[in-house]
């Protein structure tokens, strides 16, 4: 080894003839300052807020409000009705509500329906009404007996309540929902024996329809 | 300015770097967004499949024959009764039977089929013009419909909606006969 690597690997002399000493370690700044230049290098290097995703949850929770308030007031105004070949409601320009008070009376093509049970058939050729057998008189009566006796029993139930809620309890009422091509004696057949057992007022069931 | 030591330096941007936040470490909060995405595609299917029906219901009462609320016989009344046939309507006001053209009493149907459908407009204009025809009839609400016995169902509701109210000619609605009895045909 030459003496000039020797002096390039310990580094340059002093005039003396020895080595360099070391620079003295510089004193640590004080805490103020070392705090201050920690706080801006944090901001220096902080990330940029990154938007990487679309935030719709305002809108969301927008719409969801949105389609409750639709399904709510949809429900006030609908029915929840048993559309088929064998009922299909008439049709009329009234918009009013519809009143849900009273029994269902439900004529469909085939059967005269009290609040879901089938009470009477309803025969092939219904202009004369309901077959004679369950008159209370024969073919030409209106009175339909079993129609009857289902919708006594209702009547006293509904008696009752009327009289314990502080209602008129003289009467009850009943909606009626027909199909759109039930001859007008059937109808008149269900009213009258509807009127013999106290209900004195109809609500006819119709479908909203376009204005004339 | 003092300056920073070499370790403070090396602290510094030891400190500073940025690090990432692991997922238990993030804010508290709920992610409901899944969620209400699951809720509004399901209310949409709901929507989109549910058979709407728009509902009214006509008020009807059992027929009536007189009593405390009739009126005096004095009073002169329309009782207007109309008579659904298949050929047509007949229409009585006043005790008596209204001739064909709804301008005078006399015999025959008031207001015949137009082609192969009952005209329900005319028996609007019919019965306006009948309620028209004296003060004393202004106030009166009543109709009472009857039918032949195989008259549709739909025809009825058709008949009371042509003579519940009539466009007045700025176009406003102006009620005529709403409180509907129904015959009995014997």
């Amino acid at each position: 080894m030459t003496g000039q690597n020797l002096e390039q690997q310990l580094g340059p002399t002093s005039p003396g003839g020895g080595n360099t000493p070391p620079p003295p370690r510089q004193p640590p700044a004080p805490m103020a300052v070392y705090k201050r230049e920690l706080r801006r290098e944090i901001k220096r290097r902080a990330l940029e807020p990154e938007i990487n995703f679309l935030n719709i949850t305002a809108m969301l929770d927008m719409m969801t409000i949105i389609l409750v308030f639709l399904l709510k007031s949809m429900s006030a105004q609908t029915a929840s009705l048993p559309q088929s070949a064998d009922l299909t409601i008439p049709k009329s320009i009234l918009t009013t509500e519809a009143s849900q008070q009273g029994v269902a009376v439900l004529i469909s093509k085939s059967w005269i329906i009290v609040d879901d049970k089938q009470v009477v058939p309803v025969p092939g050729d219904p202009t004369h009404g309901v077959e004679g057998k369950y008159k209370r008189g024969g073919p030409n009566d209106l009175y339909i007996t079993e129609l009857a006796s289902r919708l006594q029993s209702w009547r006293d139930r509904d008696k009752q309540v009327r009289a314990s809620t502080g209602k008129d309890a003289t009467g009850s009422e009943a909606i009626i929902i027909a199909d759109k091509d039930t001859p007008y004696r059937l109808l008149v057949e269900v009213l009258f024996t509807l009127g013999q057992t106290e209900f004195n007022k109809f609500h006819l069931m119709v479908l909203q329809g376009s204005k004339r | 300015m003092e300056r920073l030591s070499a370790q403070q330096r090396s602290k510094i941007r030891r400190l500073s770097q940025p690090k990432e936040l692991a997922p238990d470490e993030e804010g508290g909060e709920l992610n409901i967004v899944p969620f209400l995405d699951i809720i509004t595609n399901v209310m949409m299917f709901v929507l989109a499949t549910i058979t709407v029906t728009f509902t009214a219901t006509i008020d009807s009462f059992p027929p009536r024959a007189g009593g405390a609320g009739a009126r005096a016989p004095t009073t002169p009344t329309l009782g207007l009764t109309i008579l659904v046939v298949p050929e047509g309507f007949s229409v009585k006001a006043r005790g008596g039977n209204v001739a064909p053209g709804c301008n005078e009493a006399g015999p025959g149907l008031a207001i015949g089929k137009t082609g192969n459908e009952w005209d329900y407009a005319k028996l609007t204009a019919c019965v306006q013009k009948l309620k028209a025809s004296s003060d004393a009839f202004k106030d009166e609400t009543s109709v009472t419909i009857s039918g032949n016995p195989n008259i549709p169902y739909q025809t009825i509701i058709s008949t009371i909606d042509a003579v519940r109210s009539a466009p007045d000619p700025s176009g406003k609605d102006i009620e005529l006969f709403p409180d509907v009895s129904f015959g009995v045909a014997r």
